[in-house]
């Protein structure tokens, strides 16, 4: 297998690596952090500019028909330099969503999208569903103009500031059925649409959406009402290979933070590193570190083919051992630290953190270890 | 106008260079390279001066292995519209760079050369000064401004006592420091484009330039690592320190 980049790729990357570090030092995260939009809007505008928004759409769509590695290189980066913008959620979800069910009126807001001027959230989860897609009481019904929308939607990252919000809602059937869910592009703005903002755990913004007899027209329907499952399982497929590749900037930046740390800190006359059960852990979070790559490198591989068996079960594999090597690389980083290890003024104590997030969002390793193995069962 | 950059493949500035274990050389296995940072201050200008109608043409050349086309790709990408590589796997002296600059510039005949002021690698401040004297070209070096008029050019150039503006006639040789300007950032488009623009292969053999070099490097040696600084008590422990330890007053 070749894992040379390509001279675009690694410009790509160049691109990407420089933008990051000019803009995101320590201090400018914490201002864009503290801001009412929460991520930096002159960022967001200067990944349009730059076409890096344009990255996974196709060329007729105003994209550039990159694939998940190229993906993958820019959400490295973006992990790396613990970047607030909804990148995942706004271009690889929603966008992927567009791509794969928009009529052609729908797929012409790619447009937009791919120059970041329009911001889309995806509110796919409610407080009961636990990862499960399928698992979705907020109901549609037909009506005259349209479909009205009831019901609550959980941890829409980065809803607040979204021009459109995709959600799903129940058609027909119970609320755990795999037939009958519908998919809508909501205006925040409409009636009867509430949004209560807070921050997460890894300092980005998310709201709740309370939706009360929203009125959607029929144009503002994605594909066929009542079968939107399977999208919405195939583009989270998307969205877990970027995230992995999220973790994975993060994670390499705590090793890297850690053992600077171990070579640094002194303590009865000599650098902490030399403590041998000290290399030991370090050496186990590189071994973690090591195989999450290869699995983040694989979900990018494998997260532009078409449905099959082999790419979900792939996906979730990268996701577990992703989320494993996430979760055990941040808190070994803040035990080999101490203290300062959990200081807010310190960039590791914030890796930890989206670290920790990143390992729910999409589903924690419980849950992508048991669809591994019923996927194993139906194979 | 046509304009020639020249640029220079070096380890990247956020790597921390070692030492071979035989003190050989820099160790470059698996060490990030890019573009020299002043050499793409070099292409924006140019590029800039292309953007304000200065400009026709951009042609950017390297001197180096043939690894060095990733970096006229860059340079392609960031607004040049075409490349020369003169590819030489040896480690050349700035004197030798110069004179395959030299032979480039005859054959591309262009009407200002725009060179970084020195690469971070070596740190030779050499390349611009000696291309200048072997065309017979005008030079402006440190340059922090320029501005191009009719057939000459303004150059503001960054000098111990504050700036000077010195006036070249054109064809001349200009060397940016690092105010000059902010170079911009490869945009998707750029990129894709950089792909399909033309890019040339020559070696100092057709040129008709000897690279044969006169020095050699006997050794490579980090430099000290830092101590610990001290507290002193009082400004007279200082002073007496500053006298008689470091010796500076």
């Amino acid at each position: 297998m070749d894992f040379k980049l390509t001279e675009e790729q690694q410009m790509l990357q160049d691109t990407a690596t420089r933008l990051v570090r000019d803009a995101y030092s320590f201090e400018a995260r914490e201002h864009y952090a503290q801001s009412d939009a929460g991520f930096s809007l002159a960022f967001w505008q200067q990944l349009g500019e730059l076409g890096l928004t344009a990255v996974p759409f196709p060329e007729d769509l105003g994209g550039f028909g990159g694939g998940g590695v190229d993906t993958m290189l820019l959400m490295t980066e973006f992990g790396r330099g613990l970047c607030l913008e909804p990148y995942v959620e706004s271009v690889i979800y929603a966008g992927g969503l567009l791509m794969q069910l928009g009529s052609p009126a729908q797929q012409n807001l790619l447009q937009q999208v791919a120059s970041g001027q329009l911001l889309l959230a995806t509110a796919f989860e409610e407080p009961q569903s636990h990862y499960h897609l399928n698992d979705v009481q907020t109901r549609a019904e037909q009506t005259a103009e349209g479909w009205t929308l009831t019901g609550r939607k959980a941890v829409v990252i980065g809803g607040h500031q979204a021009g459109l919000i995709l959600v799903s809602a129940r058609i027909s059937g119970d609320s755990r059925d795999e037939h009958g869910l519908g998919l809508f592009l909501v205006d925040p703005q409409a009636a009867g649409v509430e949004r209560r903002t807070y921050p997460t755990v890894d300092g980005r913004k998310a709201c709740d959406l309370y939706l009360d007899k929203v009125t959607v027209s029929a144009d503002q329907v994605l594909g066929e009402p009542g079968q939107a499952l399977a999208a919405l399982r195939y583009q989270q497929g998307r969205a877990i290979a970027a995230q992995c590749a999220d973790a994975l900037g993060s994670m390499q930046e705590a090793c890297r933070l850690t053992l600077d740390y171990l070579k640094t800190r002194q303590q009865f006359g000599v650098a902490i590193g030399q403590f041998q059960v000290l290399q030991h852990r370090m050496v186990d979070m590189r071994t973690e570190l090591e195989q999450a790559t290869s699995m983040a490198i694989l979900a990018a591989c494998y997260c532009d083919e078409a449905h099959s068996l082999e790419r979900t079960r792939t996906l979730a594999a990268a996701k577990f051992i992703v989320t494993r090597a996430a979760r055990n690389i941040a808190e070994q980083a803040i035990q080999l630290h101490g203290g300062i290890g959990m200081t807010w003024e310190y960039s590791l104590a914030h890796h930890a953190k989206r670290l920790v997030m990143l390992s729910h969002q999409f589903g924690d390793d419980d849950h992508h270890l048991k669809a591994y193995a019923a996927l194993l069962d139906a194979a | 106008m046509k304009v020639l950059v020249a640029v220079k493949r070096v380890v990247d500035y956020n790597v921390k260079v070692r030492v071979k274990a035989d003190n050989s050389g820099v160790d470059l296995a698996n060490v990030k390279m890019s573009m020299n940072p002043f050499c793409e201050i070099a292409v924006e200008e140019a590029v800039r001066l292309k953007e304000n109608g200065k400009a026709t043409e951009i042609v950017v050349v390297s001197v180096g292995p043939s690894t060095a086309q990733e970096q006229l790709r860059t340079a392609l990408a960031l607004g040049a519209d075409r490349a020369v590589l003169v590819e030489s796997a040896e480690e050349l002296t700035s004197l030798a760079v110069a004179k395959l600059l030299k032979a480039v510039v005859d054959k591309e005949q262009p009407q200002l050369v725009i060179l970084g002021k020195q690469a971070i690698d070596s740190d030779n401040n050499q390349t611009g000064q000696m291309l200048a004297a072997l065309t017979g070209y005008g030079q402006g070096t440190f340059a922090s401004k320029v501005e191009v008029s009719g057939d000459s050019v303004a150059v503001t150039r960054e000098i111990d006592g504050g700036a000077q503006t010195v006036s070249l006639k054109l064809p001349a040789i200009v060397t940016t420091d690092l105010r000059l300007n902010e170079p911009r950032y490869a945009s998707l488009p750029n990129i894709m484009k950089a792909k399909k623009k033309p890019l040339e292969v020559l070696t100092p053999d057709a040129l008709g330039v000897s690279t044969a070099s006169t020095n050699k490097t006997v050794k490579v040696q980090a430099p000290a690592a830092r101590s610990a600084g001290i507290k002193v008590k009082s400004v007279a422990e200082l002073v007496e320190k500053l006298k008689n330890e470091a010796k500076v007053l």
